[in-house]
């Protein structure tokens, strides 16, 4: 649970690449998936993104292939109802569900463009430090006061996190969590105690940012600028990938 | 309750990024205002949005066995106002679905306009409403219904993109409620539990935090301690 993506994004072998351009190439991918009328495209992406995840950037596979279970699993879920209830021709009937040849292809569909929704996300969160990302959400002219609190909220996630293993260990080993009732109970316990710690962290924040002159604005390192052969590669994926969503959507309306 | 990246097709995903859009930039601006009347706003406002992502990313305990996330946004409605539990949701949302993989971009706008609109309104005004009767009760009531109502925007989000064929969303609606009900529903009356007892190892730890905050009154303070 606690492995965060983002620290694979410090040490892969994507990191010397401008994260201008890998977000650009995310955020193509994430948009080619929705507008695709076919699986085709989202495979594609998919099978594009996930070989660069893995050869490029080196990640270890099992964990990719770990990470995306989970949105695959609601995937499936909520597919299978969209699929069961869609309109058309019924091929097999038990009972009152119906499934419909349409319903099954829009049940596919939706499944695939989670996949390759997933791993275009995955693309951007395995290869590109937060810390690049809020650089670019500045330069894109986002209100400084949501940057910045973007920033501070991203810092204190981790100091949180450790506070919130540190009490569910000992609550463990005190016996917490042995029973459904005893489970709440810790839950609350470390939820409460969470909160006071927080707070308390927040007020000493404070005082250590004024006393270092924070105005209200952190400094953030610019990023790598874009090499040429990184380019080219990207260019050539975005052609490819709009070739097939267009031969895609004239193959649907012929 | 999450909509994974790439399930809400166009023009579902545009729209609800351009519901929840209002709600954001007005939380924005209210935050901006704070942050330049009161310096020392703007740490806690972080921690409390750290807080918010920790606390959903724990796992809960749940009767079917499962482990479920909380969702954490009616307990920060009460603690900080809609309008800016708003705000941090977007922001959370975000860190979710890079970190996390749950949710996604294209679908930023509908998850959103449930987890971080549509649950924190409804639990605040629950709060307010219930809280001269029993304030742990109010509590309880505010987290559960804040998730209820997460859980049935989010199915209703669905049922919109993918009517059905014959009775259309309103069909479609049931199914995807009941499909999601058998894990929301239990999980939204654990959260409205632990987020009471939560309420009350605060109120025993530090009072004065939520008396700050505006929680609660000094007259609650009063009447719970002594009473």
């Amino acid at each position: 649970m606690h492995r965060l993506l983002d620290d694979y994004a410090h040490e892969n072998g994507l990191r010397g690449v401008s994260p201008k351009l890998k977000l650009a190439i995310g955020v193509f991918s994430i948009i080619a998936c929705i507008a695709s009328p076919m699986p085709a495209v989202p495979l594609a992406v998919s099978a594009c993104l996930s070989a660069a995840l893995i050869a490029l950037a080196r990640i270890p596979w099992r964990l990719y292939i770990g990470l995306t279970a989970i949105p695959l699993s609601f995937a499936l879920l909520s597919a299978s109802v969209v699929a069961l209830i869609s309109p058309g021709e019924a091929l097999v009937s038990i009972g009152a569900l119906r499934l419909s040849s349409e319903g099954m292809w829009l049940g596919l569909l939706l499944v695939s463009r989670t996949i390759g929704g997933t791993s275009s996300l995955f693309f951007m969160a395995l290869t590109t430090p937060m810390t690049e990302i809020f650089a670019i959400l500045r330069s894109m002219g986002l209100p400084e006061s949501l940057v910045e609190l973007s920033m501070l909220i991203y810092r204190y996630i981790f100091v949180l996190l450790e506070e919130a293993m540190m009490v569910h260990s000992a609550q463990d080993m005190r016996m917490g969590y042995s029973s459904i009732r005893s489970s709440i109970s810790s839950s609350a316990m470390l939820a409460s105690v969470l909160f006071i710690r927080a707070w308390e962290r927040g007020e000493r924040l404070m005082v250590a940012m004024d006393s270092r002159c924070y105005s209200g604005r952190m400094p953030l390192v610019e990023s790598h600028s874009v090499r040429l052969d990184h380019l080219a590669v990207s260019v050539i994926y975005i052609l490819s990938i709009t070739a097939l969503l267009l031969a895609v959507i004239r193959g649907g309306s012929a | 309750m999450h909509i994974m990246e790439g399930f809400l097709p166009h023009p579902w995903w545009e729209i609800w990024f351009a519901a929840s859009l209002p709600f954001v930039a007005y939380g924005v601006s209210r935050i901006g205002r704070m942050a330049r009347e009161r310096r020392e706003t703007m740490p806690l406002l972080a921690v409390a949005g750290a807080f918010i992502f920790v606390l959903s990313s724990l796992k809960l305990p749940s009767v079917t066995g499962s482990c479920s996330h909380p969702t954490g946004t009616g307990i920060g409605a009460i603690l900080f106002g809609p309008w800016i539990t708003s705000v941090l949701s977007t922001i959370v949302l975000l860190y979710q679905a890079l970190f996390l993989a749950h949710g996604g971009l294209s679908t930023l706008g509908a998850n959103v306009f449930s987890m971080g609109i549509a649950g924190p309104v409804v639990g605040y005004l629950v709060y307010r409403a219930t809280q001269r009767f029993n304030l742990y009760l109010a509590v309880f009531l505010a987290a559960a219904l804040a998730d209820l109502a997460t859980y049935i925007v989010t199915s209703l989000q669905l049922a919109l993109a993918f009517p059905a064929a014959d009775g259309g969303v309103l069909l479609s609606l049931k199914a995807f409620a009941a499909v999601f009900a058998i894990t929301q529903v239990p999980l939204a009356v654990i959260e409205g539990v632990v987020s009471a007892l939560m309420f009350k190892y605060i109120l025993q730890a530090r009072s004065e935090v939520l008396l700050r905050l505006n929680v609660v009154s000094k007259m609650d303070l009063v009447r719970l301690q002594g009473g």
